[in-house]
């Protein structure tokens, strides 16, 4: 107690007040409550009673089962903790890495007159808001979810406050310490993306095996029969060394019998303290040495030889640096993993898709399953261009001024932008959309319309992010992924799915017409043919005019509003 | 309609503008209520090295921003090479080079590529790029670090890298801001060695310092720009004229132009304490 009232001290206090004010200045500016704060109470209230109603009816299915429910809904209980521990711990890592070792603000406070154990206590403080304010905040809802249809005791909400918090604390003092341990072995960038490797690898394997599990079989119960062994080895306690199991194992004793297990809580408000307190002198002992490597640059040492011979072709040269700097950041090119994780997943909910107990002829399900799927290949176009296309403009920083102040006109770079990005894109829209036609059975002009549709729709999105990202261009943004949640990546997501809702739903009537011609009598009358035919054109004609539309706004934005 | 009539008689006959590299008339650029530039001209001659000198906020890389083609005016022409920047801004950003005061640059990519890139937006012809790229990678000791990757450069040598970009494209005119920031003794030396021969091969250089002594050394003619306007415009002789300071150097002239005699109560303060 002595020690965290010591840390609070004026020095304390002192290294914390620019994350105070920076907190507060940015939710309450001259000490108002914003609309835009007021926006984001409510839009998170609505979040977490969204979650907690979820929780709430997907548990009380579970227990309508049998006693097998019961079990299975403990065991998604205990999953959602480790998954929620390793999150943190994963995302600290990460964001311990910049705060401690590449924070802009590290050399006005390492030359200041203060201790290391002061540098830590701030950047622990700091770095844990940051990484676990969210899951804590959404974890409440879902954790309330179980005890509500538990009908736990009075004593289950603060347990599960206690469990929420000392969990979080317990991940964030693992990763800092784990952190200071790390940047001593590797300069701080490389183990940045190691541990951001690290972290995408245990994001896709979640992803993947949650997906080929089908939860969708859990709430079948003609498959219960299948589940028997899978549950008998699920139903082993969990790893008794994993924090995050002490919280669950405490939580899921009082659901089912009302009593504490107060080995567990003390474990659980013991080690976050403990481990602080490691990390406090693992600090001590490797700080000085882990921030003399994080100052050693990754590609330093490393000499990279461009073997192609010079030729004056812009275009050429922005395909080059576009290419270079994408698979030179670790940060970008470790997505691509995440990108085929999310293709080999939509694929397969194709293969394991059941048709044939739908009520409809398969073939009429089959195609319209197609049609939607040229919407839902679109939305994942639009949100890959968004994380990847939109910030593509900003993501140019300082040096935009060297685009600006050559020859190349706006005009004609966006469009090298564009004609860089088109490839990828196209290939991934013909990837998503042909493979799923084929596992679907797809034959006959239910094929053509869904590729052709399909691919005007990215080239549209495309063009769109552009547009955006140049309306909106934030050259001081740290990285792409920043970009995502400002205001224009959002207005582009809208705008995107806006567009392709009204291509999908203007279609439905023409192409069901057509189809049904050509599924009954395999001919397709004039009439029909002739609206689809309009159809068609009525939205290329759509989707040229709010291609061009944004593509000159932005090209109009970036040349007169300067750097 | 009154905007009309406006850029009408501000439209520079072609007589005006030939035989001058830059023209700028009547500049002026405003941030919401505040001036940074107000009604700016000068003309810059082929073969000058034009000094742009001005206390901090007085509205210097605004110019040059607008001259390079990053900020559109408010009002008023710039005419580069006897080329309306306005209308004809591909030609007139072909025949400028300019060196900004941050060297921000594209981190991921090498040196080498760095330059192969700025070579071909400019379209710079092969054998031009190859005689030049060795010859100022050599003449700033970068040499050895062509093939690395610009994010383990230091300050020093990324403001190297861009000055080579530029010197490597023979731009008629180069407009430059801070060009010394950053860089060791020797290196400064080549600069201004550089900036000199640049200006006796027929090119000119725009140059934006606040090193009196840099400006004194190489300038031909020297502008001061004061709160947005342009204060005084000239050779030494000139501006010790306008500043009624005979024989004195810049230093005492540039404070005595821009206001700042009361530089002279604070360091008397400063010594009493």
């Amino acid at each position: 107690m002595k020690y965290f009232s010591e840390m609070m001290s004026s020095k304390g206090r002192t290294l914390l007040q620019p994350f105070l004010f920076t907190t507060k200045n940015r939710f309450f500016p001259k000490n108002k409550v914003p609309f835009r704060t007021l926006g984001i109470l409510v839009f998170s209230l609505t979040v977490c009673l969204v979650l907690y109603q979820i929780v709430v009816k997907v548990v009380t299915y579970f227990h309508s089962q049998n006693e097998l429910g019961i079990i299975l809904s403990l065991k998604i209980f205990q999953m959602a903790w480790i998954t929620m521990f390793a999150m943190l711990v994963f995302s600290c890592m990460v964001s311990a890495v910049s705060t401690l070792f590449l924070s802009q603000d590290n050399e006005i406070i390492f030359a200041a007159p203060v201790t290391n154990s002061e540098i830590f206590f701030m950047r622990y403080v700091t770095t844990s808001i940051y990484t676990s304010w969210m899951m804590v905040v959404f974890s409440i809802p879902i954790f309330a979810g179980y005890g509500a249809v538990f009908e736990a005791g009075i004593m289950y909400w603060p347990l599960m406050l206690l469990a929420i918090l000392t969990t979080a604390a317990v991940a964030t003092t693992f990763g800092m310490g784990l952190t200071v341990l790390l940047v001593n072995l590797f300069p701080a960038k490389r183990t940045k993306d190691i541990i951001l490797y690290l972290s995408i690898c245990f994001g896709i394997f979640i992803y993947i095996i949650f997906r080929l599990l089908r939860p969708e079989d859990l709430v079948n119960p003609d498959k219960y029969g299948h589940f028997i062994d899978y549950l008998s080895s699920l139903a082993t306690p969990a790893a008794p060394y994993i924090p995050a199991a002490w919280a669950s194992n405490m939580l899921s004793y009082y659901l089912l019998d009302r009593e504490i297990d107060f080995l567990l809580a003390g474990l659980l408000i013991v080690t976050p303290i403990a481990l602080f307190f490691l990390g406090e002198w693992a600090m001590e002992s490797w700080f000085l040495s882990g921030v003399t490597k994080s100052q050693e640059s990754f590609g330093g040492y490393r000499r990279f030889f461009s073997r192609v011979k010079y030729r004056c072709s812009s275009m050429q040269w922005i395909f080059r640096k576009e290419a270079k700097l994408f698979l030179r950041d670790s940060a970008e090119w470790s997505q691509l993993f995440m990108i085929a994780a999310l293709v080999v997943v939509y694929l397969y909910n194709f293969k394991v898709l059941p048709v044939d107990r739908s009520m409809f002829a398969e073939e009429y399900v089959i195609n319209l399953i197609s049609f939607l799927n040229i919407g839902l290949t679109g939305f994942v176009v639009a949100s890959l261009a968004a994380r990847f296309v939109y910030p593509s403009i900003g993501a140019e920083g300082g040096s935009f001024y060297i685009i600006m102040s050559s020859p190349l006109s706006a005009g004609r770079y966006i469009l090298h932008k564009y004609l860089f990005y088109v490839l990828p894109f196209t290939a991934l829209a013909l990837i998503l959309l042909a493979v799923s036609n084929r596992l679907l059975n797809i034959e006959g002009p239910m094929w053509w319309i869904s590729i052709v549709t399909g691919l005007v729709i990215t080239w549209t999105v495309l063009a769109m992010a552009l547009g955006f990202g140049a309306i909106y261009a934030d050259f001081k943004a740290e990285n792409r992924a920043a970009a995502l949640g400002g205001m224009g990546a959002i207005l582009f997501l809208f705008t995107a799915i806006a567009f392709e809702m009204a291509i999908i739903f203007l279609g439905g009537s023409p192409v069901y017409r057509v189809m049904r011609g050509w599924l009954r009598n395999d001919v397709m009358p004039t009439n029909d043919l002739l609206t689809l035919v309009g159809w068609a054109l009525s939205s290329i004609a759509l989707s040229l005019f709010l291609a061009l539309f944004f593509v000159r706004t932005g090209i109009k934005k970036l040349e007169t509003s300067g750097l | 309609m009154v905007k009309r009539t406006n850029t009408i008689n501000k439209t520079l006959s072609a007589a005006q503008v030939t035989g001058h590299i830059l023209v700028i008339d009547n500049l002026t650029k405003k941030f919401g209520r505040f001036t940074a530039v107000d009604n700016i001209s000068l003309k810059v001659q082929r073969g000058e090295i034009f000094g742009f000198l001005g206390p901090n906020g007085a509205g210097k890389t605004t110019t040059i921003k607008m001259i390079a083609g990053l900020l559109k005016p408010d009002n008023g022409q710039i005419f580069i090479n006897d080329h309306n920047l306005a209308q004809e801004p591909r030609q007139c950003k072909q025949e400028t080079g300019y060196i900004p005061d941050r060297p921000y640059l594209f981190e991921k990519l090498t040196g080498f590529e760095f330059l192969q890139f700025i070579a071909s937006l400019y379209d710079l012809e092969p054998e031009a790029f190859a005689r030049n790229t060795n010859h100022y990678l050599k003449l700033f000791d970068l040499e050895n670090w062509q093939h690395h990757l610009i994010e383990s450069y230091s300050h020093g040598m990324r403001q190297k890298l861009i000055i080579s970009s530029i010197f490597m494209l023979e731009p008629p005119l180069i407009v430059v801001d801070e060009p010394m920031v950053g860089l060791d003794p020797k290196s400064a030396r080549i600069v201004k060695e550089l900036f000199r021969r640049h200006a006796a091969t027929g090119a000119s250089i725009f140059l934006s310092t606040h090193s009196l002594e840099i400006a004194e050394e190489l300038c031909d003619r020297i502008g001061i720009i004061l709160n947005g306007g342009l204060r005084v415009l000239g050779n030494l002789q000139d501006l010790q004229r306008e500043a009624r300071l005979e024989h004195s150097d810049l230093e005492e002239i540039f404070l005595e132009l821009t206001g700042a005699y009361e530089l002279q109560d604070v360091i008397a303060a400063l010594r009493s304490e």
